[in-house]
């Protein structure tokens, strides 16, 4: 697992996370992502989604420090950090969203472990994984937010193990888990008022240190959390003329938190509507036709709300779609309702790397 | 419009004709006047290109920041940064640090390096790299990712020839390091300051070439906009002890405030020659207005009224204002190429770095100087346009002409002008305004109009004393020129009084800068004692701010045995935007080999004080600047302490950056915190060898020892230089000041001229009486020698006068310092016959132009 | 013009001119009465120093009396501001100076139109009158020479034009022939006579020479600055 490439370490097989060691940082690999996404309701009735995504990017491989000046200065590291975050007002279908970008050093920026506790933080903003909890807190001028995450389920390890390929090759992979289903309660404060939410949240994590291969363009992930109590997560790697590469796939989740891996024999999927983003000028799927069959589940997939984009010129310099989505349709022969976040990259320019 | 058309038309026929029939009068005042506004406008501009450029700098270096963070002499810890960041009034944060360096090669010259963390400085500053690829990313990603890797200005990249992917060499007070070159600036924000010879990198490779680790010199902030001063308040008491929160304007007002001092000076300095200038306007409207009586007399019984006539010789005025100031315009570009490069090295030496490398033209400055050329034209065509509005229409029946009566007797203006130099003495004693010496100038103002004033009843009074004389011993042409000059009125007055504006000028200059210079030479030569000193690498540029490097400081104690070691330590502060500089140095050492050049206070009582710590001595420039002195307190937060010292004494000091206060460095060690020494001089024990040599071979022993790590001065070079500096500041006022008597000499040259035209008939009168050609040139010769000497004599005295305002008003109220009173009196006994000289070759074209037409026309002519 | 009052053109009552020269006090004219009906020609005799002069300047209105009363055309000139005098030489009085007194840096025809344009009438309207008047002095042909290079007789007969342009009611002439030879005088004096006969203007000519003489219809002697005849 531990082999090198460009002196990164590479993810080549099962990565076997256990926890909670491996809610925290993986230094050595060149990205990692903690990303939370949900769907919440306030007592109003009214419903947001939101998202909270840290990233972490290593600058040069690991034994560029040998190279450093002694002494070096405490500002000296090779880690960047980023973050984004978004509140989709559902009711007035507007998006909101918001980002930052710091070294790991001088407490400006990082990621903490104590004891059972990881902490990921930039400025302001943070993630915490507590044994029983999440905690996330993020601040900007426009809207915050203060959320307490309960996960229902265990951690789901995607792929084999944790592995999840995203590639032809063994070595274009991630070490991929989640946590599907995470009852969430706080505040948000949306235009100066702070309303209480309750809802359903999501969590990734997900480390590598592979570039995507040259002729995928980007990925749709879909992340669903179904009403019979099971949760759907699928991504779909495409090429440059829309068709999906062999290895996109997918988790399904039981009611227990059994998850099953989902290939791409085992679904159809179908875009039905699209969307030109007036920001970017980027056209994006916004509904979509999805099969299981395997499974036998059909659903119909459609964004809350089209204007979703996040554009992140100042940290990571990427256009991206990540929103909110319902979707309806059946298990077998039962009626189903799901809510859910589907992320949409390399739809306004190609999408190699978040840095 | 109809009116404008035909006063329009009226003044062509009336007045642009008579110029033009007269042209060369016109000319030369028109060339005088030009002159005038030329050196005006020139320096002004001069002085603004230093001064923007200065200003941009500092905003662009300065860039969004609402707020600095600051510890007084030293530095900012940097792990201020997490807690800074996490506040919620916080836009954003970004650290800075800045140092010169230079590239290690013979002669390179200093540029600015600028240390901060690209990711949190985007907010702050507007800079973007030069990337053809569009790969914006890429060169600042590398500032981060690689250390020693720097981004240039393309002006600097261009100087140096090197090109993204190339690497230098460079050299700090601690130690030489390789950069790569990442990328170029593109020529827009921050890449703009200092004219571009600046580089920036990150702020981790900063620390680690600079040594400086754990701090930064400023923390800038940028607060949302909703913060109110609470906010502010409760983001302070997070603060650790000395960091103060201000805004970014201090260190640029203070840098301004000197800037605009300095041009302040240079301005009323050149104003001078404007206002020579305005005596040759004076001089020909009111000569037009004179020999043109019957003329408006005409004019006016023909139905023009009084205020046509008033217009007219105004608009004459206001024509050779605006005609002037177009003429300034080539003039003012062949001064400026000179006065651009001069003003701004001088702006450098004395008061900040500028780097200036184009004239901002500014609209200001242009409508300025054209309103200012054209009001004082105005102004000067105001008295003589008052007295032909006065001209009865009758006249113009009568055939004789009886010419201008004076209105006002001599004796009369005499005592205008006594009062207007009496006023002088209570507006000496006023206090600056707003830190400008406005009622000094005042004063001059006040000093060259009651000259000018004076002059013609002392005209009148000595021609009366000397005409006897002058006929016993010099014959009848003298005694002639003695009589006319009694007679002729003000009108002879006015170019003696340009003469006397000048030569007061000069005679002032001589003394100021002559008594300046022997002051600033004994300063030098008391105070700034030791065979060598010695820095940190670019110390003196990036003031002191980087210790002198501890190995050398333990190889140094091998000297000890033949040298004493005096260390100091400069910190350079402000006292409420008052910039000055708090010296620590080794006051029993100092006062064994050197000795302050004490102004107030015993310095015997001083002495053991000072050694013993007890207070510290001012400068003159910061006691007055200040308001402090003796037996006042000092306070002043120094790096984390405040200090609060008596002052025991002021002496005199003449650093241009500032004031200064000395105190004790041991004591400051003792009583406050430890410090480091930011440079040291050596004095040989055995005085009696030869220093020079022994000097050298320290200087070499040193080099082969510790190799090429610190500045040396030798103590005979740093003199030398100091003094070689001062030269070079008053090259550009020695060049202003030769202009004011280049316009005086054409004032001579005209109102001589006009003299001998305007007395032709007389002249032939003579000529029929008897006189030769011999005679009556001799009497012109006479006429202008009598005016060129009275004006000389009479503007030495008036500069005498002008020196105690110079060095005692304006200079204490613009810079703080005063002089002793030293009078170069080899140079003015040498120049002042010198003007006479030339001012009477002045009067030779006149002289010339007697008899140039035929007698016999000059009857017919009327 | 057909009642009496409107037939004086000039009247003065007591009018005196005194001058102060330093502690003494000079006369200019004394106590002088004098009524002109419009349409006369008057010639003033008398010698230099006999206050002809001084009656001139202030009959033009360039001076003010230090007694008596002076009306000339209506106008009250004893109590006439400096704007008011302003107003009246240029509507009311043409002057002719015996040295003709035009102004050098401006040619023939700039000097005739100067008055005009002085009481505020533009070139373009100002220029054909001063043209005619040129022509009918015959010197049309010098317009564009400046007073320099222009004869005596030119000279004056500018100076005439220059006194016509505004209409005057009134030509003042000082000695117009002093300064030119028997011929130019009386081709002057022919001219004057002409625009007193055929244009109907009042002419007062202050001379000593003869010429005048027997086309007077009024002759007028001063002495020591009172009238000694009157005729």
């Amino acid at each position: 697992m531990a082999e090198d490439t460009d002196g990164y370490l590479a993810v080549t097989g099962p990565c076997h996370q256990t926890f909670p060691k491996d809610h925290g940082a993986h230094p050595g690999y060149r990205i990692e992502w903690w990303y939370y996404t949900g769907n919440l309701l306030a007592e109003s009735g009214d419903r947001y989604g939101f998202q909270l995504t840290f990233f972490r990017n290593q600058m040069s491989p690991s034994n560029a420090v040998k190279a450093w000046p002694r002494p070096s200065s405490a500002w000296r590291t090779q880690q960047i950090l980023a973050g984004h975050a978004a509140i989709s007002d559902l009711n007035k279908n507007k998006h909101r969203h918001a980002e930052q970008l710091a070294r790991e050093s001088l407490g400006m920026a990082g990621i903490a472990q104590q004891a059972s506790e990881t902490t990921v933080f930039i400025k302001d903003w943070s993630a915490t994984i507590g044994a029983n909890s999440h905690t996330l807190k993020a601040r900007t001028a426009e809207f915050a937010f203060d959320l307490k995450l309960q996960p229902a389920k265990p951690p789901v390890l995607h792929g084999q193990g944790g592995y999840s390929r995203k590639g032809s090759t063994a070595e274009r992979a991630s070490c991929y888990y989640s946590l599907t289903r995470l009852k969430t309660t706080g505040t948000l404060r949306i235009d100066g008022k702070v309303v209480s939410v309750e809802g359903l949240s999501w969590m990734d994590h997900e480390y590598s240190s592979a570039s995507l291969e040259a002729d995928i363009v980007g990925w749709d992930w879909f992340s669903l959390q179904l009403s019979d109590q099971t949760e759907l997560m699928l991504y779909l790697l495409r090429k440059e003329n829309g068709e999906l590469i062999p290895a996109s796939s997918g988790t399904f989740v039981n009611r227990a938190g059994i998850s099953q891996h989902l290939t791409r024999e085992d679904f159809r999927i179908t875009a039905l509507k699209r969307w030109k983003s007036p920001h970017s000028g980027a056209v994006y799927p916004v509904a979509w036709r999805l099969t299981i069959l395997p499974l036998a589940i059909e659903l119909s997939i459609v964004a809350n709300f089209t204007d979703q984009e996040m554009r992140t010129a100042a940290s990571t310099g990427v256009i991206y779609w990540e929103g909110s989505v319902s979707a309806t349709g059946s298990v077998g022969e039962r009626p189903v309702k799901a809510d859910g976040y589907v992320e949409l990259t390399g739809y306004a320019t190609d999408y190699r790397a978040p840095l | 419009m109809k009116m404008l058309l035909f006063f329009l038309r009226l003044f062509i026929w009336f007045s642009l004709r008579n110029m033009r029939r007269h042209m060369g009068r016109a000319a030369t005042v028109l060339f005088g006047i030009a002159l005038g506004a030329a050196v005006f406008t020139s320096v002004r501009l001069s002085v603004n290109a230093s001064l923007d450029s200065f200003s941009k700098s500092m905003d662009l270096i300065a860039g969004q920041a609402d707020h600095v963070l600051t510890r007084p002499g030293g530095y900012v810890p940097e792990n201020l940064m997490a807690t800074l960041l996490n506040q919620e009034i916080m836009q954003s944060a970004s650290p800075v640090m800045s140092t010169y360096t230079r590239v290690s090669q013979a002669d390179a010259e200093p540029f600015l390096l600028i240390g901060f963390d690209p990711i949190l400085d985007r907010p702050m500053r507007q800079w973007r790299v030069d990337d053809q690829s569009g790969q914006q990313g890429a060169a600042w990603l590398d500032l981060l990712k690689e250390p020693y890797t720097l981004i240039l200005g393309k002006p600097l990249a261009h100087q140096l020839k090197l090109a993204p992917g190339d690497s230098l060499i460079l050299e700090h007070a601690r130690q030489k390091v390789r950069f790569k070159i990442s990328g170029m600036l593109e020529p827009n924000g921050l890449a703009l300051a200092e004219s571009g010879r600046i580089a920036i990198t990150d702020i981790a490779t900063f620390q680690e070439f600079t040594g400086l680790f754990g701090k930064v010199d400023r923390i800038d902030l940028k607060l949302v906009s909703s913060a109110t001063s609470k906010d502010l308040a409760a983001v302070e008491q997070l603060l650790p002890e000395g960091i103060q929160l201000n805004p970014p304007t201090a260190t640029r007002e203070s840098g301004q405030m000197m800037i605009r001092a300095y041009q302040l000076n240079l301005s009323i300095l050149s104003f001078a020659s404007l206002f020579v200038g305005m005596f040759l306007v004076y001089s020909l409207v009111a000569l037009n207005a004179a020999s043109r009586r019957h003329e408006l007399a005409v004019l006016r019984a023909t139905g023009a009224s009084a205020y046509h006539i008033f217009f007219i010789f105004l608009a004459e005025g206001a024509f050779l204002g605006i005609v002037g100031w177009l003429v300034a315009i080539p003039l003012g570009h062949i001064l400026i190429k000179y006065l651009l490069h001069g003003v701004s090295q001088t702006i450098s030496t004395l008061f900040v770095r500028v780097q200036v490398d184009a004239l901002s033209l500014s609209v200001y400055e242009i409508v300025f100087s054209f309103f200012v050329t054209v009001g004082i034209s105005v102004l000067a065509a105001y008295q003589p346009a008052r007295e032909a509005m006065q001209v009865p229409p009758k006249e113009a029946l009568e055939i004789s002409q009886l010419g201008m009566q004076a209105r006002i007797s001599p004796r009369q203006l005499a005592f205008g002008g006594l009062g207007c130099i009496l006023l002088v003495v209570p507006l000496s004693k006023l206090p600056a305004i707003l830190g400008m010496p406005l009622p000094g100038y005042l004063a001059i103002f006040l000093l060259f109009v009651g000259f000018a004033l004076l002059a013609p009843w002392a005209l009148v009074k000595i021609s009366h004393i000397l005409s006897s004389i002058l006929l016993k011993r010099f014959g009848i042409p003298a005694y002639l020129a003695g009589r006319y000059v009694r007679d002729s009125g003000t009108r002879t007055a006015v170019s003696v009084g340009a003469l006397i504006t000048a030569v007061a000028l000069f005679t002032a200059l001589v003394i100021m800068i002559f008594s300046f210079r022997q002051t600033v030479a004994y300063w030098t030569y008391e105070t700034i004692k030791g065979d060598l000193f010695l820095t940190s690498k670019m110390g003196q540029i990036n003031r002191f701010r980087y210790p002198v490097p501890q190995p050398v400081i333990d190889h140094l104690q091998n000297y000890r045995s033949q040298v004493d070691l005096l260390p100091n330590r400069q910190f350079f502060l402000t006292y409420d935007k008052f910039p000055y500089v708090f010296e620590l140095m080794d006051m029993q050492g100092y006062m064994q080999y050197a000795s302050f050049f004490w102004l107030k206070g015993d310095p015997d009582k001083i002495r053991p004080m000072l050694k013993g710590g007890e207070g510290v001595v001012v400068s003159e420039v910061f006691s007055n600047r200040t308001g402090l002195s003796v037996g006042d307190f000092f306070e002043a937060q120094i790096e984390e302490s405040y200090v609060k010292l008596q002052i025991l004494g002021i002496v005199r000091d003449y650093r241009t950056q500032g004031g200064a206060v000395f105190y004790s460095l041991p004591h400051f060690n003792k009583r406050y915190h430890p410090v480091y020494w930011g440079g040291l001089r050596f004095f040989f024990k055995d005085r009696s060898q030869d220093l020079d040599a022994a000097v050298a071979r320290l200087r070499t022993d040193i080099i082969d020892r510790l190799g090429d790590r610190v500045d040396m001065y030798s103590g005979k070079g740093l003199r030398g230089a100091v003094l070689r500096i001062f030269d070079e500041t008053f090259a550009v006022t020695t060049v202003l000041l030769l202009i004011a008597l280049l316009i005086a000499g054409l004032g001579i040259a005209t109102t001589l001229s006009v003299l001998v035209l305007q007395r032709s008939r007389q002249l032939n009168t003579l000529f029929a009486l008897g006189a030769s050609f011999r005679q009556i040139r001799s009497m012109i010769f006479w006429e202008a020698a009598f005016l060129v000497v009275i004006g000389e004599l009479a503007g030495v005295i008036c500069g005498f006068i002008l020196s105690y305002l110079l060095i005692y008003v304006v200079n204490r109220q613009s810079f703080g310092w005063t002089f002793i009173y030293a009078v170069d009196w080899d140079a003015l006994l040498l120049s002042i016959p010198l003007i006479i000289i030339t001012a009477l070759a002045a009067a030779l074209p006149a002289v010339k132009m007697v008899f140039r037409r035929p007698p016999a026309t000059l009857l017919r002519e009327r | 013009m057909t009642d009496e009052s409107s037939r004086t053109v000039i009247s003065a009552k007591g009018l005196t001119r005194t001058y102060q020269l330093g502690d003494s006090e000079v006369i200019g004219i004394s106590q002088i009465d004098l009524d002109i009906a419009a349409g006369e020609l008057v010639v003033l005799k008398g010698n230099s120093g006999s206050g002809k002069s001084t009656l001139l300047s202030l009959l033009a209105g360039l001076d003010r009396p230090t007694g008596g009363e002076l009306m000339v055309a209506r106008h009250d000139l004893n109590h006439a501001s400096d704007i008011q005098l302003t107003q009246f030489r240029r509507q009311v009085v043409g002057m002719v100076f015996q040295s003709f007194n035009l102004l050098p840096t401006l040619n023939a025809l700039e000097n005739v139109c100067l008055p005009a344009l002085l009481a505020g009438k533009s070139l373009v309207e100002t220029r054909p009158k001063a043209m005619e008047l040129l022509r009918w002095l015959e010197i049309e042909d010098r317009l564009h020479h400046l007073p320099a290079q222009l004869s005596g007789g030119e000279m004056q007969r500018t100076a005439i034009a220059r006194a016509l342009i505004n209409d005057p009611a009134i030509i003042l002439a000082d000695e117009p022939t002093g300064n030119l030879d028997s011929r130019n005088g009386q081709i002057v004096m022919d001219l004057l006579a002409e625009l007193n006969r055929k244009w109907n203007r009042t002419v007062l000519i202050a001379t000593h020479s003869t010429l005048a003489d027997q086309m007077a219809s009024v002759r007028m002697g001063l002495k020591d600055g009172m009238i000694t005849s009157f005729a």
